[in-house]
């Protein structure tokens, strides 16, 4: 059963559209659980070996697991109903917040938190543009004056598209890189944090509750996001502030922060932009600061059928930039922005909220290692992230 | 005759922009896997209501509907719902499983419980 988002932001579905998206989540983990490993048991047992028949070896990219998937059933059957699930996700939530717009809108107005709006900010046509992930309006589309449906449209569609294992309120990935950080770096002690990207700040929040002493700010070009996310962290109680600003030409001095986040982020991205918000990332640190990006895994470190795997998304699920930042080498992204090459940082760790701390510290240890279940959502998934430290002149 | 009350239009749109790609080579297959999948989802909601009508109709009575709404499952009747729609969900769509193994283990599951469909 899904469980309630827990702030006061929540609209509350009739008992027939939560049995609706209950249908939907169940659908995408039988998908992504069931479906996912048959799909490999039919690559394995038939287009492996008929590729290596008509090649002489195996597939070494994604692109040719998928040019030789094509022809598979199993993998047709697979992807339609991986993307009508994805547009059953929104359908089961936007009828929900449309017919809660006003009182929403009025709660968000009543207590609306610490938001910085610049009306003048072009949306940037990776947003515009396209529906992203298949959203109707993407993540910037407004019904009403000073609006936050785009933000309740995103909360609860995640609510749902995560079937319970993203953490309470969405929020795990926060959650395990902000304890990352404070267990695998004692020392480090960030007092003034950035989330860029932040959609609706499920995974800013995380970085507040973990280190209070810190000033915690949130940036993303969606107005309406925007709104609804200092709503949504006023509700909660946690002290933050959030901004609408372009993560690629951010208004903050030269060293105004200790620590740069963003997750999920990137691969929303075409690479210019990808390449200008991690050298203004490099300019806003301090020197010591960290930057650490949460994401999907590199292709470079998958196995071809992994790399095809994960890659579904930009082919089918209009996200056309997934698969080219995953293309890269994430190290020369870093060093190319002014990062040192010896300050690269890489790191795979469990799900903070689902696991014990002893074992989280114990898996840390064990250091980074990719495997099918890196990035990919179940209850076995582990997280991904990288970047690097700010050299210390 | 009555006059309809006045609906509320709906602002926000359901569709997304542009095309939807064919998966399938036969005409009409794309829209017909549609069409099962918001099948099953609303069959499942009914299934739901109505496992919800059943309970509350043994306790109360009328009025069902406010009964429903408000009705709390407890922890063992949402495990069993979520079973029930797992079930469902394997059911529909076992027809893919060309694996003997996996049918079988439906079969079993189905033969267990004795309450698909």
């Amino acid at each position: 059963m899904l469980k309630d988002l827990s702030h006061d932001l929540r609209v509350t579905p009739s008992r027939d559209e939560r049995t609706r998206q209950e249908f939907v989540a169940s659908l995408r983990n039988h998908i992504l659980a069931d479906m996912a490993g048959s799909m490999r048991a039919h690559y394995e047992r038939r287009v492996l070996p008929a590729f290596q028949r008509d090649h002489g070896r195996a597939p070494v990219d994604g692109d040719e697991v998928h040019d030789a998937m094509q022809e598979e059933r199993y993998f047709r059957f697979y992807s339609s109903i991986r993307y009508n699930a994805q547009e059953m996700v929104f359908r089961s939530v936007i009828p929900v917040v449309d017919r809660n717009l006003e009182d929403l809108n009025a709660r968000a107005r009543q207590r609306p938190g610490s938001a910085v709006l610049n009306p003048g900010l072009p949306v940037p046509n990776n947003v515009s543009n396209i529906d992203v992930h298949l959203s109707p309006g993407s993540y910037h589309s407004e019904y009403e004056l000073d609006d936050v449906s785009p933000g309740a449209i995103y909360d609860n569609s995640i609510n749902v598209f995560a079937f319970n294992q993203m953490g309470r309120d969405i929020d795990d990935i926060g959650h395990s890189f902000a304890n990352f950080v404070r267990l695998a770096f004692p020392d480090f002690r960030p007092r003034s944090i950035l989330d860029a990207g932040c959609t609706v700040g499920h995974n800013t929040l995380p970085w507040a509750q973990t280190f209070r002493e810190a000033t915690v700010t949130g940036v993303d070009v969606s107005a309406g996001l925007v709104r609804y996310a200092a709503a949504r962290a006023a509700s909660l109680g946690v002290p933050a502030r959030f901004m609408q600003m372009n993560a690629t030409r951010l208004d903050f001095p030269d060293a105004s922060f200790d620590l740069v986040f963003s997750s999920m982020f990137l691969h929303e991205l075409p690479l210019k932009d990808i390449r200008a918000f991690f050298r203004e990332a490099h300019r806003v640190l301090k020197p010591g600061g960290l930057f650490l990006n949460m994401e999907l895994p590199p292709n470079n470190k998958m196995q071809a059928y992994d790399r095809f795997y994960l890659d579904w998304d930009s082919y089918y699920n209009k996200e056309p930039w997934y698969k080219p930042f995953r293309d890269q080498d994430f190290g020369q992204l870093c060093a190319a922005a002014g990062f040192d090459a010896g300050q690269f940082v890489e790191v795979v760790v469990p799900r903070y909220t689902y696991t014990p701390e002893a074992d989280f510290i114990a898996r840390i240890k064990q250091g980074v290692r990719f495997n099918d279940r890196t990035g990919r959502l179940g209850e076995e998934i582990e997280w991904y992230a990288f970047g690097a430290w700010k050299q210390v002149p | 005759m009555t006059k309809p009350a006045t609906v509320r239009k709906p602002r926000i749109p359901l569709n997304h922009r542009g095309k939807r790609p064919r998966f399938f080579d036969a005409s009409g297959t794309d829209e017909l896997m549609s069409m099962v999948l918001e099948l099953t989802a609303e069959l499942w909601v009914v299934k739901k209501r109505l496992y919800l009508l059943e309970r509350v109709a043994g306790q109360a009575g009328v009025p069902l509907t406010p009964e429903i709404e408000a009705y709390e499952l407890n922890p063992s009747e949402v495990a069993e719902l979520d079973e029930r729609r797992r079930l469902l969900i394997a059911t529909v769509l076992r027809s893919l499983e060309v694996d003997q193994a996996a049918r079988s283990q439906v079969r079993e599951e189905m033969e267990t419980t004795g309450r698909v469909a």
